[in-house]
């Protein structure tokens, strides 16, 4: 054989080696590929940005999850058995728990839940024209974990993320939570991830590239890619501490006190910062599916009552900061019950104090007392006022859902509407314009907007979130002497009792009855306290809400209390001593 | 002595076989090019292939890695969570003090 001939041999033997080598890559190695085969665009699904508290502690993450999918057509068994594996894996996570810790009422919940979902699984995999069909989403690890091991052929993940709140339901109603739109898009709802929703979901990258039969990428195929642009993270003013502090207190005392809800607010009067929000009872953010609509309004903004005796320290402030009274002022009509109009006007305990003072007025919170300085003030005067403190108008405060309460327009007013809304009956205000109000009372007069994100992080750069607003809204020395009087009805007033020992406390009790059908029910009461200390150099304001306590219906024998227990646990936490005032 | 017309014909032939000789080598050195070219391009593509799933693993490592880091973040949150703390500080018989003494 001559040398060409041997050449020609060994260059189509080669050939043959590199060709099949190609047919091999490219028809029959069986390689996983976590790409999608033929796709030439895909999604970078872009992660959600975090919600951490003032400490740097996640308050939501993220965590991995995994959406199911089935492929009709590859199951190595019949549907209905591949359905009636799967169920018991599929259905709320509420139901996670072994079967030996729930009730007899809920076993029976949890498996008519199987069958629905067995049912639902079926009919999904039996169309045998699908060559995909989804079968669940966001489902955790663990629970992949599970379903790998049944081992079942024509069953499929891909990757996905969902929310993780490790302080589970801290903070629920301010956090909001993420659901999924019409596109099945992630997205926030409520709270903080509705209001930033923009913000923290980011925007997903795009890739297109070329790639072979088995969805890998050739590389010298044509390769364009947009990075995903991460969400913002939120850092809040909210103290993680003092959060936990309030919500466990809260809690305990709607249960002690039989009320149907109740709301606590702590803000920084400095700032404006809101330190705590919490409201009981609460949902998990995990599981927001299992709950209504109701559950997720955050009463704290998006509620609005009839504050009652807490008011009386804005009618009594307007009245200070116009020198219409002094705190030495006296009453000359608090001797009795008061008729105005067909309406007769009469004290929370139908006690009378002839000739009492300001001080006194606030410290017994007289309704009569409060009509002699609504009298002072006129309509014009006390509605400016109104206006000046927030009330009628939202704060601006960071959360979605926020509302102005009710202050109807001038000219709706009649002469018992001035008098009635000097004690706060007959307007209605929401929790947080409460403490908006008193914040400037706190804070030498000054009107700060509440705010609760205190900076947001965009690709490690750190844009700080300002108050919306600031402005003086009565003088140092009237929020002073209001102060004095505050201090003055928490040393000697109805809730005394309840007061820690050795700290300067300003507050005012509130009960409000609350309208139904057109007139009020005295057994169905809003109480509430509103006060902050230490009062000559206030560390924060807070207001304590309850809503219909049966235990007793004054807010006096509720909200006091458990405001005292809470700023208790704050001094302790902020190393307030009790003889630094 | 040879005649005149022999020499010219002799020109002729040898003129002829040098172009000829020319052509063969530029036929030979394109055909080695050509065969050249097409084995190298097997090999690239060969190569290709390989590095497409070299690549196609490193960014499922790179995936496995984030999912990981996902994970245990999940993980040290749960862990250090107020929850979790004052479950088992309560489980370790921890109280709340009951007094406090201030120092001054």
């Amino acid at each position: 054989m001559d040398r060409v001939k041997v050449f020609q041999i060994t260059i189509y033997i080669v050939a043959a080696i590199i060709i099949a080598r190609l047919f091999y890559w490219q028809f029959m190695a069986n390689v996983t590929s976590s790409s999608n085969a033929f796709a030439k665009e895909s999604k970078i699904p872009a992660s959600r940005g975090e919600i951490y508290a003032s400490d740097g502690f996640p308050l939501v993450t993220n965590q991995e999850a995994f959406l199911l999918y089935g492929q009709p057509n590859d199951l190595n068994s019949d549907s209905k058995t591949v359905a009636q594996k799967l169920a018991p894996f599929l259905i709320s996570e509420k139901y996670s728990t072994s079967s030996a810790n729930l009730g007899e009422e809920e076993q029976k919940q949890k498996d008519e839940e199987i069958k629905n979902k067995e049912e639902s699984l079926t009919q999904k995999l039996s169309d045998k024209k699908l060559f995909w069909v989804q079968l669940a989403r966001k489902i955790p690890v663990g629970t992949r974990a599970k379903i790998d091991d049944l081992s079942i052929k024509g069953l499929d993940f891909e990757r996905d993320t969902k929310r993780f709140y490790p302080e589970a339901s801290m903070a629920a109603q301010l956090l909001g939570f993420v659901g999924s739109d019409k596109f099945g898009d992630d997205t926030g709802y409520f709270g903080l991830e509705g209001y930033y929703d923009s913000k923290l979901r980011g925007q997903d990258g795009r890739l297109g590239e070329e790639k072979d039969p088995l969805g890998f990428p050739i590389l010298v195929g044509k390769y364009r890619s947009i990075a995903p642009k991460e969400g913002n993270s939120l850092y809040l003013t909210i103290d993680r501490t003092i959060q936990y502090i309030v919500e466990k207190r809260l809690s305990e005392d709607v249960k002690k006190y039989g009320a149907k809800d109740g709301s606590v607010i702590i803000s920084d009067p400095k700032t404006g910062n809101i330190l705590a929000m919490a409201t009981y009872p609460n949902y998990n953010p995990a599981l927001f599916s299992e709950f209504t609509e109701s559950d997720f309004k955050n009463p704290a903004v998006s509620d609005a009552y009839e504050p009652g005796s807490t008011f009386k320290v804005v009618t009594m402030s307007a009245a200070l900061d116009l020198s219409l009274v002094d705190p030495n002022t006296r009453c000359d009509v608090c001797n009795g019950p008061r008729q105005i109009g067909d309406y007769q006007i009469e004290t929370w305990n139908n006690k009378y104090h002839p000739n009492s003072t300001m001080t006194e007025v606030i410290q017994h919170s007289d309704n009569i007392g409060m009509t002699f300085v609504a009298d002072k003030l006129g309509l014009d005067r006390f509605y400016d006022y109104i206006n000046k403190f927030g009330f009628g108008s939202k704060t601006g405060i960071d959360l979605q859902g926020e509302i102005p309460g009710l202050v109807r327009t001038k000219d709706q007013w009649r002469p018992i509407d001035l008098a009635t809304a000097s004690f706060g009956q007959g307007i209605a205000v929401t929790p947080i314009q409460m403490v908006q109000a008193v914040q400037a009372i706190a804070g030498g007069g000054k009107l700060i907007s509440p705010k609760i994100v205190d900076k947001i992080v965009e690709n490690g750069k750190e844009i700080k979130v300002q108050p919306q607003s600031q402005k003086q809204v009565i003088t140092q020395k009237t929020a002073a002497l209001m102060t004095e009087m505050m201090v003055n009805a928490v040393a000697k007033g109805e809730a005394q009792a309840f007061a820690p020992k050795g700290y300067s406390i300003a507050g005012k009790t509130g009960t409000a009855q609350i309208p139904v059908a057109g007139h009020y029910d005295p057994t169905k009461t809003i109480a509430s306290f509103v006060g902050f200390a230490p009062a000559d150099n206030p560390r924060f304001v807070m207001l304590v809400r309850f809503t219909e306590p049966t235990s007793s219906v004054f807010g006096s024998e509720t909200a006091a209390p458990t405001f005292f227990a809470i700023a208790k646990d704050i001094f302790n936490y902020l190393a307030v001593s009790p003889n630094a005032n | 002595m040879l005649p005149v017309s022999d020499f010219r014909v002799v020109k002729k032939e040898q003129n002829y076989n040098f172009i000829g000789r020319i052509r063969v080598r530029v036929l030979v050195v394109l055909t080695v090019l050509v065969v050249g070219l097409f084995f190298t391009q097997l090999v690239f593509a060969n190569s290709l292939a390989t590095d497409g799933q070299k690549l196609s693993k490193i960014q499922s490592e790179i995936l496995s890695l984030q999912a990981q880091n996902m994970t245990l973040k999940v993980q040290i949150a749960e862990a250090s969570s107020f929850q979790t703390l004052s479950k088992k500080a309560t489980e370790l018989g921890f109280v709340k003090p009951e007094k406090l003494i201030v120092l001054k």
